[in-house]
């Protein structure tokens, strides 16, 4: 009978890898594949990218399981083999500017300002979400350059702390946390016409 | 024009000091002197807890959004470069 490998702990499995173990890879494969699926859709919001994705990920993990030493957990190799993967594959777009001009705290007696900081409407919000709405985030979250969208995804989204986010960026507390206002903002700033009351 | 934000001052922080913060404290349970001090600057001053609210809505709705199932034929067509990737290794031994 086959035994079955799922008991098996990532290091485990790992060192099987290691020694060429398919089965052990294929079982590697079923614990993550949710995982690096979900993070690279997020990432590329587009399911044809997203699965070039998924694909590189696992080809890069298959190449160079010898080089992963388990000193940090697979999970957070697996995001930064993701993550480099997206930051790879997109232009830079020059919107460094107006996401640091987001650092200035707005003037309430600015009537514009007033207008940005108009409550959002009281409904609730599971029942906004429909097509308008889900094109508009769409729209906004692509516009975010990817250095600062991939913390918006680790820290929000995968629910990452920041010290994690900064492990797998290798990108310091500070600058994951000014990353992560800074995208905050700025998709909130792209949905507020939307949203306001 | 009048003025909304007759608050702040009573709790002697300042919008931009709370601004700098905000995200920090979207959704802390913290208890430090210095976000206790946030949290009673927002209870109080109308457009922070309209910014607040708002960002916490933002990542809820991103929380929200539908991400679709992994395609079978991906995980399938994983596996067949895999397999290529395998009997490559062995040719080259």
């Amino acid at each position: 009978m086959t035994q079955t490998l799922e008991p098996y702990t990532d290091s485990a499995l790992i060192a099987k890898v290691k020694k060429g173990d398919e089965r052990a890879f294929a079982q590697l494969v079923k614990r993550y594949e949710q995982t690096v699926w979900g993070f690279a859709f997020k990432l590329c919001r587009n399911q044809e990218k997203a699965e070039e994705s998924f694909q590189d990920t696992f080809i890069n993990v298959f190449r160079k399981i010898d080089q992963f030493d388990a000193r940090s957990k697979f999970s957070t190799w697996l995001y930064t083999i993701v993550a480099n993967n997206c930051l790879m594959h997109h232009r830079k777009r020059k919107l460094e500017g107006l996401l640091e001009s987001l650092d200035d705290a707005p003037d309430p007696e600015n009537p514009e300002v007033q207008k940005q900081l108009a409550a959002w409407d009281d409904s609730p919000i599971d029942t906004m979400m429909n097509k308008e709405l889900r094109e508009q985030m769409d729209a906004a979250i692509q516009e975010l350059p990817d250095e600062y969208k991939v913390v918006f995804v680790l820290r929000d989204l995968e629910d990452k702390t920041a010290e994690e986010t900064a492990k797998i960026l290798k990108l310091s507390v500070p600058a994951v946390k000014s990353r992560l206002r800074r995208s905050r903002i700025f998709l909130r700033h792209k949905l507020h016409g939307i949203m306001a009351a | 024009m009048k003025h909304t934000h007759t608050k702040i001052h009573i709790h002697t922080l300042s919008c931009g000091k709370v601004y700098e913060h905000l995200c920090d404290n979207i959704d802390s349970k913290l208890d430090s002197e210095s976000c206790r001090r946030i949290k009673a600057h927002i209870k109080g001053c109308t457009n922070c807890s309209a910014l607040l609210d708002s960002l916490k809505k933002t990542v809820y709705l991103y929380k929200k959004y539908p991400a679709p199932k992994l395609p079978e034929q991906s995980r399938k067509k994983l596996f067949a470069v895999i397999h290529l990737e395998k009997t490559k290794k062995r040719s080259a031994r």
